[in-house]
């Protein structure tokens, strides 16, 4: 029998008939797309035992306790750590998925010379002959770490400077500062005392500070409450997330924070509703009313509002002399619930060095925010764990992502109680990874280690007394038994926090009422991560959830 | 016979022969794609692995007296699941070797010498997108080992591990019935599986309950 075109055609749409009463297409269907879950190149999580390791978040300087789900020694969840006295178990969107960090597109995992790839050999042997040649800079984002003081010994030995950039938390204490002569790693908000807390633009509940704090402090004392024991008044041209949960929104126009600030003063200082002496504004209250746009009487309203309800402490997102200025006159620096010295412990110092245009180098710590650009003709040593783009720094070098660096965390910016903390590397970074404190270890011998400066931390606290350590349970450091013991509690995720702060010990004085006003930028909970790097769960849970506290949970 | 008269007899050149023909032909596709969606397809797309050793459950349970599944797969006070066990659980009895048989030697020398991990290969791993708790099921649910791993745990010889070739899944996550019809209860651990478990308990969890 011969087999025609016909017969083939006939067959063929037979089997194709067929097949849809056979489960091929159908779990072809299934399969195929489940394949596609799994292409070879999306990192899954490693099957072996599952434990919990508690430890410190360090993605940024607010240091929250954080629980770590690891898998067969890789962390596959975070979660907060509820006996953490500052979180309280709240945690950012970021570090909720920071555990996908590491595995990041944009993560450097090569030594990159002006966008081509070099070795660590080539990077050691610029940065040596820089060194050779002449004065080079240590710029480091997070003052006061084991590793600063690294930075510090290596910029005294090679005639090089040591420099401070400091976020825009520790900026806008910089005025109170400059005014009452501490140091501003010294000084912190003592929110938990006040009554009224004026925000001019600082997303109070949407990532400033320590996450969990004030969001703690207003679900407890403020939320859902008409006559609230804390009052939070916002100052924001928009409706941001902290407006619309605040007790007053009060909104002015964009770049008029100074002008109204002003315009407060002079109701205050006016109708005698201070008692602190104080410069008068140059500005009248017709011209605050103009500039702000709000009316002569909304601002007596809101003057009046403030005095009456004190202690008030006034609150800007960046360094504002304008606005900050409002605190000195509401008497709320050096008073409980305002500005509050929060401790003795060393200032973040910078060792000036050369001007910046003879530097033969500059080495940027991964801490610093990724688009500080250095002054300076010198050559660049850009120390990332991830790539922001456009980096103008001629090396580009990999370092240490989420949990795989030791290092410790000292206090927060904006908290009114000196604190202590550890993260130690969970996991181990590869070969080609390397932190700024290694990479000066190759060049000179002779510096500190970072487990060294960390354990004559640990003594120094334990020598001293105070404070108490959080850890699985809260111990006062008088009950300590051994510096030993408070390490291995501060390495297994404790956080060590010094007793209350004293307050009325910070003469601030005024000579005339500042008019250097920056302005005003709203910051959220992504603002002060160093590069513009975010984890895919990060933007989701932004997006889609309300990590912030709800009036339903004030309870909890 | 009849497909041979049905094709051969009638007079060649018939409008009604050429009619009957092409059924024939069409009806035999269909047949084809029949036998081979049904029966050749299921062989085709599993292929069959071996376990790095043959393990019985039953002579464990009869012989060493783990006479009850939590014996080496525990479930922590915590709530964490061990899974399969780790090499030094067999260890504890296994120090040295307790018979002759081929995979006693392999146990012994090619892995608790060793300090090594066996490579089990997992006949109900789920993806990894999956939050399970063994915890809540068994303790809070009350289920019994049973209602999801069936009687495995009273075998008395190694079952083949089947993996479909294009998901890497195994072959228990779909059922080993390839139409999923007439499954016996535990036959199954797709999301479905677990969909219909718990409608029928009442018990709503929403998406967020296993994938988190």
């Amino acid at each position: 029998m011969k087999v025609s075109r016909r017969d083939l055609l006939l067959g063929s749409a037979g089997v194709a008939a067929g097949l849809v009463f056979t489960p091929v297409p159908w779990k072809l269907l299934g399969d195929a797309s489940i394949w596609t879950q799994n292409w070879p190149w999306i990192p899954q999580p490693a099957h072996g035992p599952i434990e919990t390791k508690q430890s410190v978040c360090t993605l940024c300087a607010a240091g929250c306790g954080i629980r770590v789900r690891m898998a067969a020694g890789w962390p596959v969840g975070v979660s907060g750590v509820s006996t953490h006295p500052l979180t309280k178990g709240a945690l950012c969107p970021l570090a909720f998925a920071a555990q996908q960090l590491n595995w990041h597109p944009q993560r450097l995992r090569e030594v990159r010379h002006r966008g081509r790839a070099a070795s660590w050999a080539d990077a050691k042997a610029a940065f040596e002959k820089a060194c050779s040649e002449g004065p080079v800079a240590i710029v480091d984002g997070r003052p006061g770490r084991a590793a600063s003081s690294v930075f510090e010994a290596f910029a005294a030995k090679h005639t090089g400077s040591y420099q401070v950039v400091l976020g825009p938390e520790n900026r806008a204490l910089l005025p109170y500062a400059e005014w009452s002569g501490v140091p501003v790693c010294a000084l912190g908000y003592d929110l938990e005392n006040a009554r009224t807390v004026v925000s001019f633009g600082a997303s109070l509940l949407d990532g400033w500070g320590t996450p969990g704090r004030f969001t703690r402090l207003w679900s407890k004392r403020a939320a859902g409450q008409m006559d609230p024991p804390l009052r939070l008044i916002q100052i924001e041209p928009s409706l941001s997330r902290t407006a619309a949960r605040a007790w007053r929104w009060v909104p002015v126009k964009e770049g008029s924070e100074a002008a109204l600030a002003a315009g407060l003063a002079r109701v205050l200082i006016e109708e005698r509703l201070t008692s602190t002496k104080g410069p008068v504004p140059p500005m009248t209250l017709a011209e605050a009313s103009t500039q702000t746009g709000l009316s002569i009487e909304e601002i007596r309203d809101l003057a009046r509002t403030i005095a009456a309800n004190r202690p008030a402490v006034v609150i800007t997102p960046d360094a504002n002399p304008a606005v900050a200025a409002l605190n000195v006159l509401l008497g709320a620096v050096g008073a409980s619930g305002g500005i509050v010295l929060r401790g003795k412990r060393r200032a973040a110092s910078t060792i000036p060095g050369p001007a910046n245009n003879s530097l033969r180098a500059v080495l940027i710590d991964a801490t610093v925010p990724w688009e500080y650009v250095p002054q300076s003709d010198a050559e660049v040593f850009r120390f990332a764990a991830w790539d922001g783009g456009n980096s103008k720094a001629d090396w580009l070098l990999p370092a240490p992502g989420f949990l795989e660096e030791l290092t410790d965390l000292p206090t927060e910016p904006t908290s009114a109680v000196e604190t202590y903390a550890i993260a130690v590397n969970l996991l181990t970074p590869g070969a080609e990874i390397k932190s700024a404190t290694q990479f000066l270890a190759q060049i000179d011998g002779s510096l500190p280690e970072i487990e060294k400066v960390i354990h004559a931390r640990c003594e120094e606290l334990f020598k001293s007394r105070a404070g108490t350590v959080f850890a699985a349970k809260a111990v006062a450091v008088a009950q300590s038994e051994s510096a030993q013991k408070l390490e291995e509690q501060l390495r297994g995720g404790g956080v060590w926090m010094n007793d209350a702060p004293r307050s009325g010990s910070l003469p601030c004085t005024l000579k005339q009422w500042p008019t250097d006003a920056a302005k005003s930028r709203a910051l959220d909970w992504a603002s002060l991560w160093a590069p513009a790097v975010l984890p895919p769960l990060a933007g989701k849970l932004y997006q889609e959830s309300n990590l912030r506290e709800a009036p339903a949970r004030r309870s909890a | 016979m009849l497909v041979t008269a049905f094709l051969l007899e009638p007079k060649l050149g018939t409008k009604g022969t050429i009619v009957r023909r092409n059924l024939l032909v069409f009806l035999s596709g269909i047949a084809l794609a029949l036998v081979a969606g049904w029966a050749v397809f299921p062989k085709v797309l599993y292929v069959q692995k071996d376990q790095p050793l043959d393990f019985y459950h039953k002579t464990h349970g009869e012989k060493s007296g783990l006479a009850t599944c939590d014996s080496c797969h525990v479930v922590a006070a915590n709530g964490e699941f061990s899974g399969i066990p780790r090499s030094e659980v067999c260890a504890g009895c296994h120090t040295e070797k307790l018979g002759t048989t081929e995979a006693e030697d392999i146990l012994v020398l090619d892995y608790l010498k060793q300090g090594k991990e066996m490579p089990w290969l997992v006949y109900s791993r789920q993806p990894a997108n999956v939050w399970f708790s063994h915890a809540i099921h068994t303790r809070r649910g009350g289920l019994a080992c049973t209602e999801c791993h069936g009687s495995y745990g009273e075998s008395d010889q190694q079952r083949v591990y089947e993996q479909n070739r294009i998901s890497g899944y195994s072959r228990d996550i779909w059922g080993h019935s390839i139409s999923r019809l007439r499954r016996a209860p535990h036959d199954g651990m797709k999301m479905t599986d677990c969909e219909s478990c718990h409608r029928r308990r009442h018990i709503e969890v929403g998406c967020f309950g296993c994938h988190q």
